[in-house]
């Protein structure tokens, strides 16, 4: 057990060393979640205060581009000079593999709410005040099952010039139930001023485990050709 | 396909054809239209006995779909991926008719194109599901990277479907459908709908797979990938 | 996972060797779809021997490598590795191989010893930063150290390369085409490498286009032909004309 976690740390820990280095993903993604605020701030209108619930719309919108980004660029790093090749002949299983880059992806993603959630803020008046912790539990748990998905996807997807769209365009539409779902659940926190309850938590948590359970099975089928 | 093969299933299509002709004979004929509420007015009414089987078939051209997908991550071979596609095509099909009849079925009951109450948005998102199955199968050019993506996409499509039926009853439902309640003779010709809408999906599965797997056989060899080719 | 040989294959022949082979592949095939891409491929690699893989491009040289790296599961037939039968759940055995393919195999954008460190862990070595420099030392390239691999030239990314695959001593090494790209100083040192790998008893099975070279360095010669073995001969016995001959013959 401890040997697992101590193997995907190391391989997570690749991962953000070369992000560390090469600085590649994460200022991308960054900028194309500023760009998305400051497109969909603007057409909204910059003057007024953006209400919690469409805020919270405009935030995760910028999420999934630049999560789908994330999933993307992680992955690629494995696919220059063969270095997948190097992971699929160590003696580690593939579902290590998968959470490694899972983890990756997840901190990436994290990373990348935490710059632009503020700057949304700042810039546009996002009032998410009225229940912050909801907002920061729902999307992270929504998240987490994006995530999933998308390490799946990515894995399956070779990196073809068409990828960037591609990938966006698997991903999305398996990913409707999670966005639906905590659509509601922040429309019910911010416009309706309802408390979180446990219901819509249980049912986000439920959702996190059926896609990666079945990421998890799948990835295990997808690396050899 | 040999000549007797096709000589057989051509008959299959003389089949389908008269179950169509005798399931629009009875529900001309046979079947009462009575007012209710939750079926809409009358004569829009009779959509309602090909929505239902074709909404149905729709689920089980998907779970035909995700069997080929596994079929191929277990096995890859070209075939399963084959079977997937054929009925992920008439999965979309099947759900394009669903979404029209449904649509038809709410601007006369409703006066509005399109409601989006829990029923309506699930088929949407069901047809979206397996549209986007379809589109992407031509941007992928090698063969086996193609078959796996939509191996992959098949197999997660499928058991989405739950998820997206939870999760569109978390909206709030404009209108509330209360369970239908047919009469007899109605529910009669509901059931016999079935057998035609059926024939017409495995039918149509079965073309579309014949033809695949025909030309597959043209389709120019790329040399397969592997760990230590693969493109970079 | 039991590692020790079974009694049968002593009493199988009188002067089998008392540690079970390197590799033993039984009626080994692979296809993908209708393709057979390797048919009926018997092989057997005791410890210390070195094999030179030949065979014309698409012979299935480099999908046989990775067969026997675990990297694809043949389609047929039966693979041991060290005594073990390979199956889905065999990958502790991987510790004891090492592959070195067309690609670097390498991270571009760490350096030399991040890359070594790496994969040590990875194949759980203990101590791995203590023989990352053993490593470096061995391929010459502890100076640069601390440079990115993508500011390396060819050959010593090669180099790198080399030293990754050894980074947790393989039993087994397996190469394909590993002299690509190195220069005339490199290729020497390389070929004294793999002559010292064999004297200390690890079984090395290498793809090299060059006819000459292979069976100068191997002690046995597999030319494969569409997938097919059809030369399994000790190197001595064999010209360079003959495997051509067989390489290209219909």
């Amino acid at each position: 057990m401890i040997r697992t976690v101590r193997k995907i740390l190391l391989l997570t820990g690749k991962d953000l060393r070369i992000e560390a280095r090469t600085r590649q993903t994460l200022g991308l993604v960054v900028m194309l979640g500023i760009l998305i605020i400051v497109v969909l701030g603007l057409g909204l209108g910059a003057e007024q205060k953006i209400p919690g619930f469409i805020a919270t719309a405009i935030l995760w919108v910028a999420y999934l581009f630049g999560g789908v980004l994330c999933f993307e660029k992680t992955m690629a790093v494995e696919r220059h000079d063969g270095a997948l090749a190097g992971l699929l002949a160590a003696p580690i299983d593939r579902g290590i593999i998968f959470a490694g880059k899972l983890l990756s992806n997840l901190i990436l993603m994290l990373a990348l709410a935490a710059v632009v959630t503020p700057v949304a803020i700042v810039l546009f008046n996002f009032d998410l005040s009225a229940a912050p912790w909801g907002f920061v539990a729902v999307t992270a748990l929504s998240m987490f099952g994006f995530a999933s998905v998308g390490t799946l996807f990515a894995g399956a997807v070779s990196s073809s010039r068409l990828q960037g769209g591609l990938l966006a365009i698997l991903v999305f539409p398996i990913c409707l139930p999670l966005v639906i779902t905590s659509t509601q659940i922040l429309i019910g926190l911010f416009r309706d001023g309802e408390a979180l309850g446990a219901q819509g938590l249980g049912i986000l948590v439920a959702f996190d485990a059926v896609y990666l359970i079945v990421s998890w099975l799948v990835f295990e089928r997808i690396l050899e050709p | 396909m040999p000549a007797k093969a096709r000589r057989r299933f051509g008959l299959y299509w003389v089949v389908v054809a008269a179950a169509f002709a005798a399931t629009i004979t009875m529900l001309f004929v046979y079947t009462p239209t009575a007012f209710d509420e939750t079926l809409g007015p009358l004569p829009i009414q009779k959509m309602f006995y090909v929505h239902l089987p074709s909404a149905i078939n729709t689920f089980l051209a998907c779970l035909v779909a995700f069997i080929g997908g596994i079929g191929y991550l277990w096995h890859r071979r070209l075939v399963w991926d084959d079977l997937s596609a054929a009925a992920a095509k008439v999965a979309a099909l099947m759900c394009t008719v669903v979404l029209v009849t449904g649509m038809i079925w709410a601007k006369k009951a409703w006066g509005m194109w399109w409601v989006w109450t829990p029923r309506m948005t699930f088929s949407l998102l069901l047809w979206l599901l397996y549209v986007v199955y379809l589109v992407i199968r031509p941007s992928i050019e090698s063969q086996q990277r193609r078959a796996m993506v939509c191996a992959v996409y098949a197999v997660a499509a499928f058991l989405d479907v739950p998820l997206v039926y939870l999760s569109v009853r978390l909206m709030p439902a404009p209108y509330h459908p209360v369970s239908v309640s047919l009469d007899p003779s109605m529910r009669w010709t509901l059931a016999a709908w079935f057998v035609p809408m059926t024939l017409l999906t495995i039918g149509l599965i079965k073309a579309d797979f014949i033809r695949k797997r025909a030309n597959r056989k043209d389709e120019s060899e790329l040399p397969p990938e592997t760990p230590w080719t693969a493109p970079s | 996972m039991d590692a020790t040989a079974e009694p049968e294959t002593h009493a199988a022949a009188n002067d089998a060797p008392e540690t079970p082979s390197a590799v033993k592949a039984t009626g080994l095939g692979l296809h993908f779809d209708d393709r057979r891409i390797l048919q009926q491929i018997d092989l057997d690699v005791p410890p210390g021997q070195a094999v030179a893989l030949m065979g014309a491009n698409g012979a299935g040289k480099s999908t046989l490598l990775q067969v026997l790296a675990t990297l694809i599961h043949p389609s047929q037939g039966r693979l041991e590795l060290f005594g073990e039968t390979i199956g889905p759940r065999s990958g502790g055995i991987r510790r004891r191989i090492g592959i070195i393919a067309h690609q670097s195999i390498l991270y571009r954008d760490l350096s030399i010893r991040e890359n070594l460190e790496f994969f040590g862990k990875l194949y759980d070595v203990v101590a791995a930063a203590e023989r990352t420099r053993e490593m470096l030392e061995m391929v010459g390239l502890a100076p640069r150290a601390d440079d990115a691999v993508k500011t390396l030239s060819r050959g010593m990314t090669q180099r790198v390369s080399i030293a990754r695959a050894l980074m947790h001593d393989p039993d087994l090494l397996l190469a394909d085409e590993p002299f690509n790209g190195l220069d005339a100083a490199s290729t020497k040192a390389l070929e004294a490498l793999l002559r010292r790998i064999g004297q200390a008893g690890k079984a090395v099975i290498m793809a090299n286009h060059d006819i000459a070279q292979s069976l100068a360095l191997a002690d046995r010669a597999v030319v494969l032909r569409q997938g097919r073995v059809v030369v399994d001969r000790p190197a001595g016995e064999i010209a360079v004309e003959d495997v051509l001959c067989e390489m290209s013959a219909r």
